[in-house]
């Protein structure tokens, strides 16, 4: 999900000139919470997206709205649409989009508002949607947060279950990740001042690719930087290290709605149904059903959401 | 967390039927979208070329600005045009046959004005020496002498707007597109491919139908043939 902001920067630069709330539709960004009929849920166009945009749907179905999906790739793209109402439901990542929000209202180098602290997170999120005429539901127990993970071999030769054991056993790691890793606080930097780790280098073949976790398998490197929902890991024989000092950001799954047209009790009682029982493990799992077993991800979601008993 | 069910899908095949069977319904519906933005979005084109290349035949002084305009809207990249179009049409369909639109005119437009420029300055003057008025001498020797350039062009087109629609994947609006844009994302490979497939298929049958209505439409070329 973090790859996909960078494919949209093209569009950003064309896009962050001419939209933004103006003038004209300051009327719904002070209106009082309202309660369409139909509502419009939007993916992002990535398995996890689709999936709880499936699961919104699903419920508020059943909840007595209309629904239909729309899948836009960029939030570059979908964002402003949330805004002006042609999108009413995103499935949302707490500190993602919260530095998202803030780099397009304070600017590109504005310093980042994304935190490990679920609290601290939401509340400037909030701070920056309520203006916009966006209210962000209560953050469930799914999170989508950036993780380390090491071969299970590796990982049982030298005792290590936590990235703090891994400082400690002063190995040296070659990592594989996206190139800007070298940067980012949650990266090696990170890495290298919370936790000790002796990173020799990076080997920039992308978060949780195929080939970042073939170069791991093979000890070609020793690590790898995917996400908490990723369910391949079993099949190179990867494990996670537990981030036991709270290096990543609390990417936690929100709903993120049109306030003036779905910000209702109702809306917000029927998606915080999902988010009081939604797991990372059933994220994890459901993403694998829809990634490795290519089921239809319309079929799993409704599947998830009969086994919770939220869908009759 | 259960085993891995063992088909052609989870084995991630480049062809399978429970493909083709589960997804029949979001098969079908691409492809529905799929014909109807291309069919818009050419359709709209020609009704905005052919008065175009009208004009740059007959004020010379046009003709360089439209050519030049046109062919501009064509260089820019596809990505570029939907972002700069979005915040007059919104996440619609119309946005994408509005960026498909724009694109169809450079090939129209040059195609339609060779085809007027080709017909010989003779066959004018006969047609003005019988009394035709400049009205009747477009619609009824004008343009039917400029058919076979601008059906080509047409046929170019109309198969350049079947590949360019899948485009519209990143606004949601992509028949087609939108499968191959998904299954990229997860090596998917029974979609990519079938998606693709139908892809070709469609570009294919558009163009053997063009090229029948031209045959239909100017008898005369055959008759020289033959």
């Amino acid at each position: 999900m973090r790859l996909r902001t960078a494919a949209g920067a093209v569009l950003l630069t064309l896009a962050a000139c001419t939209t933004g709330p103006s003038l004209e539709n300051r009327g719904a960004v002070t209106a009082p919470p309202g309660d369409s009929r139909h509502l419009t849920i939007g993916s992002a166009g990535f398995t996890e997206s689709d999936l709880l945009a499936q699961m919104y749907a699903q419920l508020l179905n059943q909840a007595g709205y209309k629904t239909s999906l729309i899948t836009v790739a960029n939030r570059e793209l979908y964002e402003p649409a949330l805004e002006s109402g042609q999108i009413d439901v995103v499935p949302e990542y707490a500190a993602t989009f919260a530095d998202w929000l803030n780099a397009k209202t304070n600017g590109p180098d504005a310093p980042p508002v994304g935190s490990p602290d679920l609290a601290t997170t939401m509340r400037a999120l909030r701070r920056l949607a309520t203006p916009r005429g966006l209210t962000v539901l209560d953050p469930g127990r799914a999170v989508d947060q950036n993780a380390f993970a090491v071969t299970a071999a590796y990982a049982r030769q030298h005792h290590l279950r936590t990235l703090s054991d891994l400082g400690a056993s002063g190995l040296k790691v070659r990592l594989a990740a996206g190139d800007e890793c070298v940067q980012r606080p949650y990266c090696e930097p990170g890495l290298k001042k919370v936790y000790g780790i002796d990173i020799t280098g990076i080997d920039p073949k992308g978060v949780g690719t195929t080939q970042a976790k073939r170069a791991v398998q093979s000890g070609q490197d020793q690590m790898v930087l995917t996400t908490t929902t990723d369910a391949t890991l079993d099949q190179f024989g990867l494990v996670l290290l537990a981030d036991d000092r709270h290096l990543q950001n609390a990417d936690y799954v929100v709903p993120v709605v049109n306030r003036a047209r779905a910000g209702s009790e109702r809306v917000i009682k029927t998606l915080g149904k999902l988010n009081e029982v939604l797991t990372t493990a059933d994220l994890a799992s459901m993403n694998q059903q829809v990634d490795s077993w290519r089921r239809l991800a319309q079929d799993v979601a409704g599947t998830c959401l009969r086994d919770k008993g939220l869908l009759k | 967390m259960t085993a891995p069910p063992n088909d052609c899908l989870a084995r991630n095949e480049w062809i399978c039927g429970a493909y083709l069977t589960s997804r029949r319904q979001i098969l079908l519906d691409a492809v529905g979208q799929h014909l109807r933005l291309t069919a818009v979005s050419v359709l709209v084109g020609l009704v905005i070329a052919v008065p175009l290349a009208v004009l740059a035949r007959r004020r010379r002084w046009s003709a360089a600005p439209v050519l030049g305009v046109t062919t501009i809207l064509y260089t820019i990249p596809s990505l570029a045009m939907f972002s700069l179009l979005l915040p007059l049409y919104g996440l619609s369909a119309t946005l994408v046959v509005a960026g498909l639109v724009l694109y169809s005119l450079t090939l129209l437009v040059r195609n339609i004005l060779a085809g007027l420029r080709a017909v010989p300055e003779e066959t004018r003057q006969a047609a003005r020496g019988l009394g035709y008025g400049p009205i009747r001498l477009l619609l009824t020797v004008e343009l039917p002498l400029a058919l076979p350039a601008a059906m080509a062009g047409l046929r170019i087109a109309t198969v350049s707007a079947v590949s360019l629609v899948t485009v519209g994947a990143i606004v949601g609006f992509g028949g087609l597109g939108n499968l191959i844009y998904a299954g990229m994302n997860t090596y998917f490979k029974a979609q990519v491919l079938t998606a693709s497939v139908l892809c070709v298929l469609i570009a294919v049958a558009a163009d053997l139908l063009l090229l029948g209505v031209q045959r239909l439409l100017t008898p005369w070329t055959r008759a020289a043939r033959a």
